[in-house]
């Protein structure tokens, strides 16, 4: 029984194929201004990867802000209650999950069948956002991958005291000129989004079994402050994108249950 | 004109409000016998205002409608414009853009407002108005009233003091009015009135407890559109009709177990204002299986009080002192959030967070502490309740469709 979780975020589209339990395979693209494209590319792209047609997939399910514009999808559910899910399948001991992704960052508790108990989200801002840093990349002129490899060299950690995303970038841009270290103050960046949504993880409640989904799961320099502030080993997946869409997939597999 | 986002209403009753509005709007522009048209704010006590046969304007009502017509962004815009921050609360920069935004303002509903010959405002519930009206007395230079009321801890506290302060307020805004009015109280007009009003009201009362029923006869978006007569023609035969003949029809609902939704899988409770330009938004839960049973705003659970002296205007001031829950601190309207939910079987509740509402702001954010400490599921929603630019659809829907989908999981 083969069953897919697709999941169109605001920068990158996802999709899993799974077969009951087994991963089939994955695709990250991204989701750019047409998202019923995206979800065809990106589905496409899922399917040959597995080596398998559409016709031999039973039931597809959408999530992420694009949910309800897949066509093809057979039904739909919001990203917090997937991510809760595919965090549980892959850590089933998990009951916090921060999902950072491009447009939004979600704290999200579940319960010990991972459940979505209660959440809570940024609002109207992008502060502590996969945006935001990239926003910061193309100020300093380096990629978004290089971002936590300058922060992690850094010496000292300036702090950054602007929480809107428009003025930490002004901010940022003022330290530079000032001739401040610039891994410091890459640093003293990801220390204010390590805070930012630390404050949302105390919105929620934190549980000591915390794991990381979205793309900035793969940020080690966010993950070490998030860490240092929660006093919690983070729990990331090899690959922290698909989780919300792996999620998805498992909802579908439910279907045949 | 951008498309309306109305409530789906459920009862027949709440259809007849629409053309009670019209009429309102319409008697108060086309009126040539010489009467006084003032434009007020909530919670003036309308019934003076009829003894005197004044054309009472309320000003935040017309907000609610620009922004029910999806016309709040550009009078808001305009408001702006007039130097208003984005802070201030939605209906005063609706209005401010009514009143200062030119050819730049869209076109008015109902035809405009009546031209005021003076205002009235009240000093509880909501500091910002007084400053809106203060803004508004210099813009149209016309006389400002200003009816005072003391502050009453716990909200009432019916000591001697306090009576004495009410009536003395009471009688100087009589003294302004037949200033303006160049005529006498009718005291026996006033007395009527405010029976009539008080009958309405505890029909009003009566309606709340019936809302209780299970499956819900009556869901928020008729409850918010049905309160307009009792907000603005309170004391009037036609307001007592309305509210008999709207509690016959929940009442038919409830014997028959006529429900909002063929199988009611959940009960919410909107906490806070709605968001006028999306009243839809209320029925949203509906296709789920779930209905916004009862709302915390306008709420009450209290019968009127009889009259407690023979002359009105001290009976009101006794009756405006006495205890009642919605009008208390903090503590106490958190309590009485929390019995509603307990009284109407709610599932879940949706917090309606307007940062604009300076009534509200404080309220919301610790309810939701106290929600989250006893377990009651909610869903914190940021939006100004009449300025449409506010509402983000993606971000509001993932939210409300996340709380949905934690409601279906618990009622399996």
């Amino acid at each position: 029984m083969i069953t897919a979780g697709i999941d169109i975020g605001s920068s990158t589209s996802k999709a899993v194929l799974i077969d009951e339990g087994d991963m089939l395979s994955y695709s990250i693209m991204p989701t750019g201004a047409e998202s019923v494209n995206s979800a065809r590319r990106v589905m496409a792209d899922v399917l040959d990867k597995a080596g398998i047609s559409a016709k031999d997939v039973s039931y597809i399910l959408a999530t992420g802000y694009g949910r309800v514009i897949v066509p093809f999808a057979n039904e739909a559910l919001t990203e917090l209650t997937c991510h809760a899910r595919g965090a549980h399948f892959l850590f089933p001991n998990v009951r916090t999950i921060l999902d950072m992704g491009g447009q939004d960052c979600k704290a999200i508790r579940c319960d010990a069948n991972g459940q979505l108990l209660n959440f809570v989200m940024n609002d109207k801002c992008a502060a502590g956002t996969g945006r935001f840093l990239e926003l910061i990349a193309r100020v300093l002129g380096v990629s978004l991958d290089a971002l936590s490899d300058l922060a992690l060299k850094a010496t000292a950690t300036i702090k950054i005291n602007s929480t809107c995303a428009v003025f930490a970038k002004s901010e940022v841009t003022s330290l530079i000129r000032e001739g401040k270290n610039r891994c410091d103050v890459i640093a003293g960046l990801h220390d204010a989004i390590a805070m930012r949504v630390f404050n949302l993880l105390r919105g929620v409640g934190i549980e000591s079994q915390l794991a990381i989904t979205g793309g900035l799961g793969k940020n080690k320099a966010i993950i070490r402050e998030i860490e240092k502030k929660t006093d919690l080993n983070c729990m990331i997946a090899e690959e922290p994108q698909i989780v919300g869409a792996l999620g998805a997939a498992l909802f579908a597999r439910d279907k045949f249950i | 004109m951008a498309e309306s986002t109305s409530a789906k209403k459920h009862l027949e009753t709440t259809l007849l409000v629409p053309a009670l509005r019209r009429k309102y709007y319409a008697e108060s522009l086309s009126q040539t016998t010489g009467q006084k048209i003032c434009w007020c704010s909530n919670g003036i006590p309308s019934e003076i205002l009829d003894a005197f046969g004044i054309n009472a304007v309320f000003v935040e009502n017309y907000a609610t409608v620009c922004a029910s017509k999806r016309l709040s962004s550009g009078f808001c815009r305009a408001g702006e414009r007039a130097g208003f921050s984005q802070d201030v609360c939605g209906y005063a920069r609706i209005l401010m853009g009514y009143l200062l935004g030119g050819t730049e303002a869209p076109e008015a509903p109902y035809g405009g407002l009546a031209k005021a010959d003076f205002l009235v405002v009240n000093s509880y519930s909501c500091d910002s108005r007084m400053g809106w009206f203060a803004t508004m007395q210099r813009t149209l230079n016309i006389p400002l009233y200003v009816l005072d009321a003391p502050y009453q801890p716990g909200g009432g506290c019916m000591d001697e003091a306090n009576i004495v302060y009410t009536e003395s307020q009471l009688l100087d805004f009589v003294t302004f009015l037949e200033g303006q009015t160049r005529s006498k109280l009718d005291r026996e007009k006033l007395r009527a009135g405010i029976d009539l009003s008080r009958r309405s009201a505890d029909i009003q009362t009566e309606i709340y407890e019936m809302r209780k029923a299970v499956p819900s006869p009556m869901s928020a978006g008729d409850a918010y559109t049905v309160v307009w007569p009792g907000m603005y023609m309170a004391g009037t035969k036609e307001c007592d009709d309305f509210y008999a003949r709207l509690r016959a029809e929940v009442n038919h609902r409830i014997v028959n177990k006529i429900g909002v939704v063929p199988e009611e899988k959940f009960r919410l409770l909107w906490s806070g204002l709605p968001f006028w330009y999306n009243m839809a938004l209320l029925n949203y839960f509906e296709d789920f299986g779930g209905v916004v049973a009862i709302e915390n705003a306008y709420f009450r659970s209290e019968k009127s009080f009889p009259p407690q002296h023979h002359d009105p205007i001290k009976d009101m001031a006794i009756t405006s002192t006495i205890k009642r829950p919605y009008a208390g601190d903090l503590e106490q309207r958190l309590q009485l959030t929390l019995d509603i939910v307990k009284d109407y079987r709610i599932d879940g509740v949706i917090l309606a967070y307007n940062p604009s509402c300076r009534l509200m702001y404080l309220l919301q954010p610790e309810l939701k502490n106290a929600l989250d400490c006893h377990g009651i599921p909610n869903v914190n929603i940021e939006c100004d309740m009449a300025d449409e630019r506010t509402y983000s659809e993606g971000q509001i829907k993932t939210r409300l469709d996340a709380f949905i989908e934690r409601m279906l999981v618990l009622r399996k």
